[in-house]
Protein backbone atom coordinates (compact mmCIF):
# COMPACT_ATOMS: atom_id res chain seq x y z
CA UNK A 1 0.00 0.00 0.00
CA UNK A 2 1.16 3.42 -1.08
CA UNK A 3 2.41 5.75 1.96
CA UNK A 4 0.87 8.83 2.08
CA UNK A 5 2.74 12.14 2.30
CA UNK A 6 1.24 15.48 3.21
CA UNK A 7 3.51 18.25 1.94
CA UNK A 8 2.16 21.83 3.09
CA UNK A 9 3.97 24.84 1.55
CA UNK A 10 3.23 28.19 -0.17
CA UNK A 11 5.42 28.27 -3.20
CA UNK A 12 3.90 26.40 -5.87
CA UNK A 13 6.95 25.63 -7.83
CA UNK A 14 8.61 23.83 -4.78
CA UNK A 15 5.13 22.40 -4.31
CA UNK A 16 5.28 21.00 -7.60
CA UNK A 17 8.68 19.97 -7.93
CA UNK A 18 8.41 17.70 -4.63
CA UNK A 19 5.18 16.44 -5.23
CA UNK A 20 5.95 15.12 -8.80
CA UNK A 21 9.57 13.75 -7.37
CA UNK A 22 7.55 11.97 -4.50
CA UNK A 23 4.82 10.40 -6.74
CA UNK A 24 7.93 9.13 -9.26
CA UNK A 25 9.21 7.41 -5.83
CA UNK A 26 6.37 5.58 -5.58
CA UNK A 27 4.09 7.64 -2.71
CA UNK A 28 0.46 9.32 -2.50
CA UNK A 29 1.21 13.05 -2.39
CA UNK A 30 -1.22 15.18 -0.93
CA UNK A 31 -0.72 19.25 -0.87
CA UNK A 32 -2.22 22.06 0.97
CA UNK A 33 -0.47 26.03 0.62
CA UNK A 34 -1.40 27.17 4.10
CA UNK A 35 -0.74 25.97 7.95
CA UNK A 36 -4.25 26.03 8.37
CA UNK A 37 -5.42 23.95 4.81
CA UNK A 38 -2.53 21.63 6.24
CA UNK A 39 -3.85 21.30 9.50
CA UNK A 40 -7.23 20.56 7.86
CA UNK A 41 -5.73 18.22 5.62
CA UNK A 42 -3.60 16.29 8.19
CA UNK A 43 -6.12 15.91 10.73
CA UNK A 44 -8.29 14.25 7.97
CA UNK A 45 -6.48 12.29 5.79
CA UNK A 46 -4.21 11.00 8.41
CA UNK A 47 -1.45 10.77 6.23
CA UNK A 48 1.93 8.98 7.11
CA UNK A 49 4.60 12.11 7.36
CA UNK A 50 4.09 15.72 6.99
CA UNK A 51 6.57 17.80 5.46
CA UNK A 52 6.28 21.30 6.52
CA UNK A 53 7.35 24.80 5.43
CA UNK A 54 7.29 27.64 8.37
CA UNK A 55 7.12 30.72 6.75
CA UNK A 56 3.89 30.90 5.27
CA UNK A 57 0.48 32.79 4.89
CA UNK A 58 -2.82 32.23 6.88
CA UNK A 59 -0.42 30.27 9.60
CA UNK A 60 2.31 29.27 9.81
CA UNK A 61 4.33 26.02 10.14
CA UNK A 62 4.94 26.38 13.63
CA UNK A 63 1.45 26.89 14.36
CA UNK A 64 -0.03 24.26 12.31
CA UNK A 65 2.42 21.86 13.92
CA UNK A 66 0.79 22.73 17.52
CA UNK A 67 -2.30 22.02 16.54
CA UNK A 68 -1.30 18.92 14.68
CA UNK A 69 0.24 17.78 18.24
CA UNK A 70 -2.51 18.67 19.94
CA UNK A 71 -4.50 15.92 18.38
CA UNK A 72 -3.75 12.47 19.65
CA UNK A 73 -2.99 11.01 16.57
CA UNK A 74 -0.85 13.79 15.78
CA UNK A 75 1.13 13.55 18.55
CA UNK A 76 2.99 11.02 16.62
CA UNK A 77 2.92 11.67 13.35
CA UNK A 78 6.79 12.26 12.05
CA UNK A 79 7.15 15.74 10.87
CA UNK A 80 10.14 17.32 8.69
CA UNK A 81 10.48 20.45 8.45
CA UNK A 82 11.57 21.99 5.37
CA UNK A 83 12.47 25.81 5.69
CA UNK A 84 14.67 28.98 4.82
CA UNK A 85 14.03 30.30 8.39
CA UNK A 86 17.66 29.89 10.64
CA UNK A 87 17.06 28.73 13.86
CA UNK A 88 18.63 31.38 15.54
CA UNK A 89 15.50 32.48 17.39
CA UNK A 90 15.20 31.25 21.10
CA UNK A 91 11.58 31.00 20.43
CA UNK A 92 11.55 28.90 17.34
CA UNK A 93 14.20 26.59 18.71
CA UNK A 94 11.57 25.82 22.01
CA UNK A 95 8.87 25.34 19.90
CA UNK A 96 11.06 23.01 18.34
CA UNK A 97 11.61 21.02 21.07
CA UNK A 98 8.35 20.81 22.39
CA UNK A 99 6.63 19.93 19.11
CA UNK A 100 9.53 17.65 18.12
CA UNK A 101 9.91 17.21 14.02
CA UNK A 102 12.09 14.37 13.17
CA UNK A 103 14.30 17.04 10.99
CA UNK A 104 14.70 20.34 10.48
CA UNK A 105 16.00 21.12 7.46
CA UNK A 106 17.27 24.18 5.34
CA UNK A 107 15.92 24.16 2.16
CA UNK A 108 18.52 25.50 0.27
CA UNK A 109 21.16 23.46 2.22
CA UNK A 110 18.87 19.97 1.29
CA UNK A 111 18.87 18.05 -2.86
CA UNK A 112 15.32 17.41 -3.48
CA UNK A 113 16.88 13.48 -3.90
CA UNK A 114 18.22 13.42 -0.08
CA UNK A 115 15.40 14.95 1.13
CA UNK A 116 13.25 11.84 -0.17
CA UNK A 117 15.98 9.76 1.12
CA UNK A 118 15.35 10.68 4.85
CA UNK A 119 11.72 10.23 4.07
CA UNK A 120 12.01 6.63 3.24
CA UNK A 121 14.32 6.41 6.26
CA UNK A 122 11.79 7.36 8.42
CA UNK A 123 8.69 5.65 6.51
CA UNK A 124 10.82 2.29 6.52
CA UNK A 125 12.06 2.37 10.21
CA UNK A 126 7.83 3.15 11.27
CA UNK A 127 7.39 0.37 9.18
CA UNK A 128 9.92 -1.80 11.01
CA UNK A 129 9.06 -0.18 14.31
CA UNK B 1 104.76 -10.57 -51.57
CA UNK B 2 104.63 -11.50 -47.92
CA UNK B 3 105.22 -7.63 -47.30
CA UNK B 4 102.08 -6.77 -49.05
CA UNK B 5 100.08 -9.68 -47.56
CA UNK B 6 101.27 -8.40 -44.21
CA UNK B 7 100.59 -4.72 -45.20
CA UNK B 8 97.25 -5.17 -45.25
CA UNK B 9 96.75 -7.50 -42.55
CA UNK B 10 98.18 -4.83 -40.56
CA UNK B 11 95.26 -2.01 -41.48
CA UNK B 12 92.75 -5.05 -40.83
CA UNK B 13 95.12 -4.87 -37.56
CA UNK B 14 93.89 -1.74 -36.93
CA UNK B 15 90.23 -2.44 -36.87
CA UNK B 16 87.85 -1.27 -34.22
CA UNK B 17 86.12 -4.31 -33.04
CA UNK B 18 83.02 -2.92 -30.63
CA UNK B 19 80.83 -5.60 -29.45
CA UNK B 20 78.10 -4.25 -27.88
CA UNK B 21 76.28 -6.73 -25.57
CA UNK B 22 72.46 -5.95 -25.14
CA UNK B 23 70.02 -7.56 -23.12
CA UNK B 24 66.34 -7.81 -23.64
CA UNK B 25 65.18 -9.53 -20.43
CA UNK B 26 61.61 -10.89 -20.61
CA UNK B 27 58.41 -10.82 -22.60
CA UNK B 28 55.57 -9.62 -20.33
CA UNK B 29 57.31 -8.46 -17.68
CA UNK B 30 56.79 -4.70 -16.33
CA UNK B 31 56.56 -2.02 -19.39
CA UNK B 32 59.60 0.66 -16.80
CA UNK B 33 61.72 -2.00 -16.36
CA UNK B 34 61.68 -2.82 -20.07
CA UNK B 35 62.41 1.06 -20.56
CA UNK B 36 65.32 0.65 -17.96
CA UNK B 37 66.86 -1.90 -19.52
CA UNK B 38 66.44 -0.02 -23.11
CA UNK B 39 68.14 2.67 -21.99
CA UNK B 40 71.27 1.41 -19.91
CA UNK B 41 71.82 -0.42 -23.26
CA UNK B 42 72.27 2.41 -25.24
CA UNK B 43 74.56 3.56 -22.69
CA UNK B 44 76.70 0.46 -23.15
CA UNK B 45 77.37 1.50 -26.63
CA UNK B 46 78.29 4.48 -25.95
CA UNK B 47 80.99 3.47 -23.15
CA UNK B 48 82.02 0.17 -24.12
CA UNK B 49 85.52 0.50 -24.48
CA UNK B 50 87.26 0.24 -27.22
CA UNK B 51 90.81 -0.16 -28.46
CA UNK B 52 92.30 -0.55 -32.19
CA UNK B 53 93.39 -3.87 -32.80
CA UNK B 54 97.43 -3.61 -33.58
CA UNK B 55 100.26 -5.90 -33.43
CA UNK B 56 100.27 -5.11 -30.01
CA UNK B 57 96.41 -4.21 -29.22
CA UNK B 58 93.89 -6.43 -27.69
CA UNK B 59 90.05 -5.81 -28.06
CA UNK B 60 88.11 -5.57 -24.74
CA UNK B 61 84.83 -4.21 -24.08
CA UNK B 62 82.83 -4.57 -21.14
CA UNK B 63 79.22 -4.13 -20.61
CA UNK B 64 79.83 -1.26 -18.50
CA UNK B 65 78.56 -2.48 -15.11
CA UNK B 66 75.01 -3.42 -16.51
CA UNK B 67 73.35 -5.57 -14.51
CA UNK B 68 71.36 -7.73 -17.49
CA UNK B 69 69.40 -10.58 -16.19
CA UNK B 70 67.77 -13.45 -18.27
CA UNK B 71 65.52 -16.60 -16.92
CA UNK B 72 66.49 -20.06 -18.29
CA UNK B 73 65.29 -20.70 -21.35
CA UNK B 74 65.39 -16.95 -22.41
CA UNK B 75 66.66 -15.74 -25.44
CA UNK B 76 69.90 -13.03 -24.83
CA UNK B 77 69.94 -10.67 -27.92
CA UNK B 78 73.81 -9.69 -27.91
CA UNK B 79 74.18 -6.48 -30.48
CA UNK B 80 77.61 -6.83 -32.48
CA UNK B 81 79.18 -4.34 -34.56
CA UNK B 82 82.36 -4.66 -36.27
CA UNK B 83 84.28 -1.84 -38.41
CA UNK B 84 86.99 -0.79 -40.14
CA UNK B 85 87.32 -4.38 -42.26
CA UNK B 86 88.54 -4.80 -45.74
CA UNK B 87 89.40 -1.90 -47.32
CA UNK B 88 87.36 -3.02 -49.88
CA UNK B 89 87.35 -6.41 -49.80
CA UNK B 90 85.24 -8.87 -47.85
CA UNK B 91 86.87 -10.13 -45.36
CA UNK B 92 85.67 -13.87 -43.01
CA UNK B 93 85.67 -13.15 -39.72
CA UNK B 94 84.32 -16.25 -37.39
CA UNK B 95 82.88 -15.45 -34.61
CA UNK B 96 82.60 -17.79 -31.37
CA UNK B 97 80.08 -17.15 -28.68
CA UNK B 98 80.12 -18.74 -25.42
CA UNK B 99 78.76 -18.11 -21.98
CA UNK B 100 80.27 -19.20 -19.22
CA UNK B 101 79.90 -19.33 -15.47
CA UNK B 102 81.48 -18.14 -12.47
CA UNK B 103 84.23 -21.32 -12.08
CA UNK B 104 84.91 -20.42 -16.17
CA UNK B 105 83.26 -23.63 -17.31
CA UNK B 106 81.34 -23.39 -20.37
CA UNK B 107 77.84 -24.29 -20.46
CA UNK B 108 77.06 -22.88 -24.20
CA UNK B 109 79.12 -21.83 -27.13
CA UNK B 110 78.23 -21.52 -30.95
CA UNK B 111 80.20 -20.33 -33.89
CA UNK B 112 79.25 -18.43 -37.31
CA UNK B 113 81.39 -16.49 -40.03
CA UNK B 114 80.79 -13.67 -41.58
CA UNK B 115 81.96 -11.55 -44.50
CA UNK B 116 82.37 -8.15 -43.60
CA UNK B 117 83.31 -5.46 -46.18
CA UNK B 118 84.63 -2.34 -43.86
CA UNK B 119 81.42 -2.81 -41.28
CA UNK B 120 78.68 -4.87 -40.45
CA UNK B 121 76.25 -4.36 -37.81
CA UNK B 122 73.71 -7.51 -36.46
CA UNK B 123 72.35 -9.14 -33.80
CA UNK B 124 72.86 -12.67 -32.56
CA UNK B 125 70.48 -14.18 -30.25
CA UNK B 126 71.56 -16.62 -27.92
CA UNK B 127 68.72 -18.93 -26.10
CA UNK B 128 69.83 -19.64 -22.48
CA UNK B 129 69.33 -23.60 -21.86
CA UNK B 130 66.76 -24.48 -19.60
CA UNK B 131 68.35 -26.23 -17.19
CA UNK B 132 71.01 -23.15 -16.81
CA UNK B 133 71.46 -22.68 -12.82
CA UNK B 134 70.82 -19.36 -11.36
CA UNK B 135 73.80 -17.18 -11.08
CA UNK B 136 76.06 -14.95 -12.77
CA UNK B 137 77.59 -15.83 -16.20
CA UNK B 138 79.91 -14.27 -18.82
CA UNK B 139 79.18 -14.03 -22.30
CA UNK B 140 82.15 -13.71 -24.45
CA UNK B 141 82.45 -13.15 -27.76
CA UNK B 142 85.75 -13.56 -29.86
CA UNK B 143 86.63 -13.16 -33.88
CA UNK B 144 89.16 -14.85 -35.88
CA UNK B 145 90.22 -14.12 -39.18
CA UNK B 146 92.46 -14.75 -41.96
CA UNK B 147 96.24 -12.83 -40.81
CA UNK B 148 94.94 -11.73 -37.46
CA UNK B 149 97.59 -10.85 -35.57
CA UNK B 150 96.14 -10.16 -32.06
CA UNK B 151 92.82 -11.98 -30.79
CA UNK B 152 90.19 -9.90 -30.22
CA UNK B 153 87.86 -10.62 -27.70
CA UNK B 154 84.86 -9.03 -25.94
CA UNK B 155 82.92 -10.09 -22.38
CA UNK B 156 80.20 -8.85 -20.28
CA UNK B 157 78.73 -10.58 -16.83
CA UNK B 158 74.93 -11.24 -17.04
CA UNK B 159 73.06 -12.97 -14.55
CA UNK B 160 70.50 -16.19 -14.68
CA UNK B 161 67.86 -16.17 -12.24
CA UNK B 162 64.61 -17.91 -11.84
CA UNK B 163 60.91 -16.12 -12.69
CA UNK B 164 57.97 -16.30 -10.76
CA UNK B 165 54.69 -14.82 -12.39
CA UNK B 166 56.34 -13.31 -15.13
CA UNK B 167 59.29 -11.35 -13.05
CA UNK B 168 62.87 -12.65 -11.76
CA UNK B 169 62.87 -13.94 -8.45
CA UNK B 170 64.49 -10.80 -7.10
CA UNK B 171 61.87 -8.14 -8.68
CA UNK B 172 59.38 -10.51 -7.39
CA UNK B 173 60.47 -10.59 -3.92
CA UNK B 174 61.13 -6.63 -3.87
CA UNK B 175 58.06 -5.30 -5.78
CA UNK B 176 56.08 -7.94 -4.00
CA UNK B 177 57.42 -6.85 -0.57
CA UNK B 178 56.96 -2.80 -1.80
CA UNK B 179 53.39 -3.55 -2.38
CA UNK B 180 53.03 -5.85 0.83
CA UNK B 181 54.45 -2.75 2.92
CA UNK B 182 52.57 -0.10 0.86
CA UNK B 183 49.39 -1.99 1.30
CA UNK B 184 49.88 -2.60 5.13
CA UNK B 185 50.59 1.05 5.51
CA UNK B 186 47.16 1.83 3.29
CA UNK B 187 45.34 -0.45 5.48
CA UNK B 188 46.83 0.65 8.60
CA UNK B 189 46.03 4.78 7.58
CA UNK B 190 42.58 3.41 6.01
CA UNK B 191 41.51 1.94 10.12
CA UNK B 192 42.97 5.06 11.90
CA UNK B 193 40.58 7.51 9.28
CA UNK B 194 37.80 5.04 9.63
CA UNK B 195 38.04 5.20 13.49
CA UNK B 196 38.25 8.43 14.01
CA UNK B 197 35.64 9.53 11.38
CA UNK B 198 33.41 6.72 13.53
CA UNK B 199 34.41 8.27 17.03
CA UNK B 200 33.40 11.68 15.68
CA UNK B 201 30.41 10.50 13.97
CA UNK B 202 28.99 8.29 16.52
CA UNK B 203 26.08 10.01 17.98
CA UNK B 204 27.01 10.07 22.21
CA UNK B 205 24.95 8.54 24.70
CA UNK B 206 23.22 11.13 27.19
CA UNK B 207 21.31 8.19 28.82
CA UNK B 208 22.37 8.98 32.04
CA UNK B 209 20.82 13.05 32.00
CA UNK B 210 17.31 13.30 33.36
CA UNK B 211 14.44 12.44 30.27
CA UNK B 212 13.38 16.34 30.23
CA UNK B 213 16.96 17.83 29.73
CA UNK B 214 18.39 14.94 27.68
CA UNK B 215 16.95 16.68 24.29
CA UNK B 216 18.73 19.59 25.16
CA UNK B 217 22.00 17.54 25.08
CA UNK B 218 21.45 15.27 22.55
CA UNK B 219 20.35 18.42 19.85
CA UNK B 220 23.24 20.42 21.02
CA UNK B 221 26.12 17.43 21.12
CA UNK B 222 24.61 15.65 17.55
CA UNK B 223 24.90 19.77 16.01
CA UNK B 224 28.28 19.81 17.31
CA UNK B 225 29.18 16.15 16.21
CA UNK B 226 28.14 17.29 12.39
CA UNK B 227 29.91 20.78 12.51
CA UNK B 228 32.78 19.14 13.67
CA UNK B 229 32.62 16.53 10.69
CA UNK B 230 31.80 19.82 8.35
CA UNK B 231 34.42 22.35 9.52
CA UNK B 232 36.90 20.02 11.91
CA UNK B 233 37.68 21.37 15.15
CA UNK B 234 36.96 24.61 15.09
CA UNK B 235 33.22 23.67 15.44
CA UNK B 236 34.45 22.80 19.17
CA UNK B 237 36.53 26.15 19.69
CA UNK B 238 32.96 27.48 18.41
CA UNK B 239 30.29 25.49 21.05
CA UNK B 240 32.91 26.54 23.86
CA UNK B 241 32.70 30.12 23.15
CA UNK B 242 28.48 30.15 24.01
CA UNK B 243 27.76 31.37 27.48
CA UNK B 244 25.66 28.45 30.06
CA UNK B 245 27.46 25.45 27.48
CA UNK B 246 30.04 23.70 28.72
CA UNK B 247 31.88 20.93 26.73
CA UNK B 248 34.28 18.50 26.78
CA UNK B 249 37.35 20.07 25.01
CA UNK B 250 38.63 16.64 22.79
CA UNK B 251 35.28 14.47 22.55
CA UNK B 252 32.86 17.80 22.29
CA UNK B 253 30.38 15.46 24.58
CA UNK B 254 28.32 18.30 26.56
CA UNK B 255 29.07 18.46 30.10
CA UNK B 256 26.98 21.03 31.76
CA UNK B 257 24.32 23.66 30.53
CA UNK B 258 23.95 26.52 33.06
CA UNK B 259 22.12 28.85 31.07
CA UNK B 260 18.26 28.74 29.18
CA UNK B 261 18.70 25.69 26.88
CA UNK B 262 17.33 27.02 23.93
CA UNK B 263 19.02 30.29 24.07
CA UNK B 264 22.29 28.51 23.57
CA UNK B 265 20.67 25.82 20.69
CA UNK B 266 19.95 29.59 19.31
CA UNK B 267 23.42 30.82 20.00
CA UNK B 268 25.25 27.57 19.05
CA UNK B 269 23.41 27.55 15.60
CA UNK B 270 24.09 31.16 14.80
CA UNK B 271 28.10 31.05 15.48
CA UNK B 272 28.05 28.13 13.39
CA UNK B 273 25.94 30.05 10.51
CA UNK B 274 28.43 32.98 10.85
CA UNK B 275 31.16 30.30 10.71
CA UNK B 276 30.00 28.18 7.81
CA UNK B 277 28.53 31.28 5.60
CA UNK B 278 25.14 28.48 5.38
CA UNK B 279 22.07 28.08 7.43
CA UNK B 280 22.40 24.62 9.51
CA UNK B 281 20.26 21.58 9.68
CA UNK B 282 19.83 19.46 12.83
CA UNK B 283 17.85 16.16 13.40
CA UNK B 284 16.12 14.84 16.61
CA UNK B 285 17.30 11.89 17.93
CA UNK B 286 13.50 9.64 18.28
Amino acid sequence: MKKTILFVEDEEIILKVYADELRDEGFLVITAKNGKEGVDMALSSHPDLILLDLLMPVMDGMTALKKIREDAWGQKVPVIILTNLSATKEQLVEDMITHKPMHYLIKSDWKLHDVVKKIEEILDKSDTN
Amino acid sequence: MKSLFKTFYTYIAKTIFVVSFFMFVFFGTLLFSEVFILNNIAGVSENQTTQNVTQNTRVDTTSAGLDVKVAPGEILPISIKLSNFGGGKKVDVTITYGIFNEKGVQIYTTTETIAVETTANFVKTIQIPFGTAPGKYIAKASIVYQGQVVPATTQFPFTVEQKILGLFQSDFILYGGITLLVSILVSLIALAFTKRRRTRSTPLDYSDIPHDERVFFELLSDTIMEMRQRVGDSALQIARKIDGLVIDEKSGRILKLTGKPSKIIAELVSGYEQAIGKKVSFSFRK
